[in-house]
């Protein structure tokens, strides 16, 4: 799934690493998601909405493809 | 070591697990199998893998339940369908007694039908549960 996490992430200036620090999982995690290859839980998703103080529309929402 | 707390690599620890479980499955059944062969259904039945392979077997159905509980619900009301398999289950067990007790005596058929009453009820007792369980969400709305 695409997403916006990579833009959001240099945004507020945290590498990778600090992102995982912050919402308690592994870097590599971090970089599948941004990548689109592998779907956060919604839990997730809310961590990282708030370690980078985005809504979960700015990061996750994708329009429906016609 | 310390727990692992990534929700990726915990699922990712599941498949690995399920993974290991289908091939020592497959392994229990290969020594199994060999074991027909050899000596056949008495000798499979004298190993102990055979009641590990069928306590893993009762298990996993038990558990398999949650899930179709889910995928096929039932418009019946939890309790007439407990009822209905109660009756079932006792028809069963008195026809089963009856039978061997007419062939190898009173005792051996009140026995083996009470076994088979006794081990009758509790998988349809926990699917009334669980079916309740169900039922009762679904009137909180």
């Amino acid at each position: 799934m695409k997403n916006n996490v990579k833009v959001a992430r240099v945004q507020v200036d945290l590498t990778q690493a600090q992102l995982a620090e912050q919402v308690g999982v592994t870097r590599q995690t971090i970089s599948l998601i941004e990548k689109g290859k592998y779907n956060p839980s919604l839990k997730l998703c809310l961590e990282i909405c708030y370690a980078v103080q985005k809504t979960l529309d700015e990061l996750f929402w994708i329009d429906r493809e016609e | 070591m310390k727990k692992i707390k990534d929700e990726r690599l915990v699922l990712k620890n599941l498949k690995n697990i399920r993974t290991a479980y289908v091939i020592q499955t497959l392994g229990i059944i290969g020594i199994l199998g060999y074991d027909v062969i050899q000596g056949g259904m008495d000798r499979m039945m004298a190993n102990p893998l055979w009641s590990v392979f069928m306590i893993t077997a009762i298990i996993s159905s038990l558990l398999s339940m949650n899930v179709s509980v889910d995928e096929y619900p039932t418009q019946q009301s939890p309790k007439k369908g407990f009822i209905l398999s109660i009756i079932v289950v006792t028809f069963i067990a008195i026809a089963a007694g009856v039978a061997i007790s007419l062939s190898s005596g009173v005792t051996t058929g009140v026995l083996i039908g009470g076994v088979i009453f006794i081990c009758g009820v509790p998988p349809f007792a926990y699917l009334f549960y669980l079916r309740k369980q169900r039922h009762d969400e679904e009137l909180d709305g």
